[in-house]
């Protein structure tokens, strides 16, 4: 057995020793060092075992602790700021290092029982973070939140159970490498696993929990969901849906999620629901490219790697901005770009890149994403898909264009730390986008 | 059908009857109670079918249903429920009307299941044809109805108790996953349950939020 991907579970949970001693501090470093093995874990790919690790799963590795860093430093200064908190500082520390430990867990284990679990813990690990600034709408968001995934997750081990019955094993390298299936049981299971797991993805109509929670958590904690969590889930569902394709019910079932997120944004007056509604068309569209297959693959991965820091960007510039004006309405946000010049590049390069605007990454991962849409002959989609994306291009843009450059304000930067790493972030995805258009693909990938 | 199975399928009946029993209940002491039963019920389900089966693994998963969901979760439900009448009482509820929604969405439910998905699908269980699953699946809606119909946390709660009983069944009839899967999912279950009742504490009832609209 390698022993890094344990060191990697094990490694935020280690943190939480020095609870009482410097818990911020540990955080910070099991993140650099999660970081660090993430990306030496390339070198020894595949692992099957106890853990499969593919290519694929590597990516979302890399995408998980890169987040926890960003949000671990970004909370340093955001939660102490923090006034009336529901949770203690260290506490909260401790909930966020167990929360993406359960997420490592998910995305490494070879066994989908395990990775249920794995995605079951992410709720109950997360969602007293929700409560971290406490306020009566924070904990019905908490609520809605535990309620709703937990029901909806309930739906996916249904599909644990039917996989089981069907193969006698859990095993996802022995599943994944039996030759395939044409089993309607196994349909069954991929089709309930959408309901199921599709619920902590974001896919319509089981995404009601997602803008409440977003909205409601401190930012840093948006930015892990939006970043990372839900991209955790929609592994988890690929997992499942490679089994036994099902395109047809996958691809409409992500491009009605990506029409319905498009409109819902249309008439959002609160940024942070604004960002959490663009996440759920982001998601949607990664589901649409893994349900394509072949290039669409490709896409997904790249417009996740992309929307995890641009989104994290987008919510760490929104903390900023909340921080600094304590009001969430878009319509109350005028002419940031004086006083806040940092947070004003970094939401605007944010909103950009979480819109697929060339030359970022996730542009170039929609763009492969259609294009597979086109050489699958999945023409009703693509032309849908398309509409709606431009849509949301408008509703996200206009509102932030609005809040940086329109009328003035005096609002000035709420720290030294936080804008800082929100634009460190935004431009992620900027350079993932140049680094690719400007020919180092092949090598990447 | 052996004796045996009727006997299976007689205790089975009685996990439904424990759904609408705790669909009836406006009372959340009488609720607590009620998914006391039900687990008690599965528990004792597992027993049965680890003493005709000789497994390890069945006696395993029945201690844990009595251990966990049955004393536990209950004990960590009970502790919660305030001391004043007023709070426990779940007001604003028609319990007669819920319980004809309840029952016709079970009935519609499980006729779509069984008439469009369960007709392709060829489910063996453990007693012959898939007819079993049946009482499985209603709790499950009788779990989803329950979130969905009550406004109060403890209701919730016991809902989601509900449908997650209603997969222990439904595994232990077609095909018991590995126990040191079902042990972690009873953790989880455990711990999702302890976090959702120090909510409870900070609020016990839950209506729609013009903050948390659109």
């Amino acid at each position: 057995m390698d022993p890094i991907p344990l060191i990697i579970i094990i490694l935020p949970g280690l943190a939480n020793i020095f609870y009482r001693v410097n818990i911020k501090l540990a955080g910070a470093v099991s993140a650099s060092l999660t970081v660090a093995l993430s990306l030496f874990l390339y070198t020894q790919l595949p692992l099957t075992g106890l853990f499969y690790i593919d290519r694929i799963t590597w990516v979302f590795l890399v995408m998980v602790s890169s987040v926890y860093l960003l949000s671990t430093l970004y909370s340093w200064e955001y939660v102490n700021s923090i006034r009336n908190r529901g949770i203690s500082q260290n506490n909260y520390y401790l909930l966020l290092n167990f929360f993406t430990a359960s997420m490592f867990f998910s995305l490494v284990m070879n066994n989908y029982g395990f990775m249920w679990v794995g995605i079951e813990a992410t709720t109950i690990s997360s969602a007293l973070l929700l409560v971290t600034e406490k306020s009566d709408v924070s904990l019905e968001a908490t609520w809605r939140y535990i309620i709703l995934v937990s029901a909806g997750v309930t739906f996916a081990f249904i599909s644990v159970i039917l996989i089981y019955y069907h193969f006698g094993t859990l095993d996802v390298y022995t599943i994944l490498h039996s030759g395939g299936t044409a089993s309607v049981v196994i349909k069954i299971a991929v089709a309930v696993a959408l309901v199921g797991f599709g619920t902590k993805v974001g896919v319509f109509p089981v995404h009601t929990w997602l803008p409440d929670a977003h909205s409601e958590a401190p930012s840093p904690v948006s930015a892990m969901f939006s970043g990372v969590l839900l991209p955790v889930a929609l592994y988890v569902l690929y997992r499942i849906y490679e089994i036994s394709p099902f395109p047809q019910l996958y691809t409409w079932f992500a491009v009605i999620s990506i029409a319905a997120a498009s409109l819902f944004l249309a008439y959002q007056r609160k940024y942070k629901r604004m960002f959490a509604y663009s996440t759920m068309e982001n998601m949607n569209l990664a589901l649409f490219g893994f349900a394509l297959g072949g290039a669409g693959v490709i896409g997904a991965l790249l417009l996740l790697v992309s929307h995890s820091f641009g989104k994290a960007g987008a919510f760490y510039s929104s903390g900023n901005i909340l921080k600094s004006s304590e009001k969430r309405d878009i319509a109350q946000i005028k002419g940031i770009w004086k006083g806040m010049p940092y947070t004003s590049s970094s939401l605007l390069l944010s909103s950009l890149a979480v819109t697929g605007t060339p030359p970022f990454g996730t542009f170039v991962g929609e763009f492969i994403i259609l294009y597979a849409a086109v050489v699958t002959h999945a023409f009703l989609q693509f032309g849908i898909v398309l509409f709606f994306l431009m849509a949301a291009f408008i509703s996200v843009n206009y509102n932030i264009t609005g809040m940086i450059f329109r009328g003035s304000s005096d609002l000035k930067e709420p720290g030294k730390t936080m804008p800082i790493i929100s634009l460190i972030s935004s431009i992620i995805p900027l350079i993932i986008g140049v680094v690719i258009i400007g020919g180092f693909f092949n090598v990447l990938v | 059908m052996s004796p045996i199975d009727y006997a299976v399928f007689l205790i089975a009946a009685f996990a439904t009857i424990s759904g609408f029993y705790i669909q009836g209940q406006e009372y959340i002491s009488s609720m607590v109670k009620g998914q006391l039963v039900q687990s008690s019920i599965i528990a004792l389900i597992s027993f049965i079918l680890a003493y005709y089966e000789h497994s390890i693994d069945l006696l395993i998963l029945g201690i844990l249903i009595a251990f966990l969901r049955g004393f536990l979760i209950t004990y960590f439900l009970d502790k919660r429920v305030p001391g004043r009448m007023t709070y426990v009482y779940e007001s604003n509820v028609n319990v007669a009307s819920l319980l004809l929604i309840d029952l016709a969405f079970i009935v519609v439910g499980i006729f779509i299941i069984y008439s469009i998905v369960f007709t392709s699908a060829d489910l063996v269980t453990k007693f012959g044809p898939s007819s079993i699953l049946v009482f499985p699946l209603s709790l499950f809606f009788q779990g989803l109805f329950l979130i969905g119909s009550r406004r109060s946390t403890f209701s919730q709660i016991i809902g989601y108790i509900e449908e997650e009983n209603s997969l222990v069944l439904f595994a232990l009839f077609l095909v018991p996953v590995p126990i040191i899967i079902e042990a972690s999912v009873f953790l989880d279950v455990l711990a999702l349950v302890v976090i959702s009742s120090i909510l409870v504490i900070e609020k016990f009832r839950h209506y729609p939020m013009e903050e948390l609209r659109g």
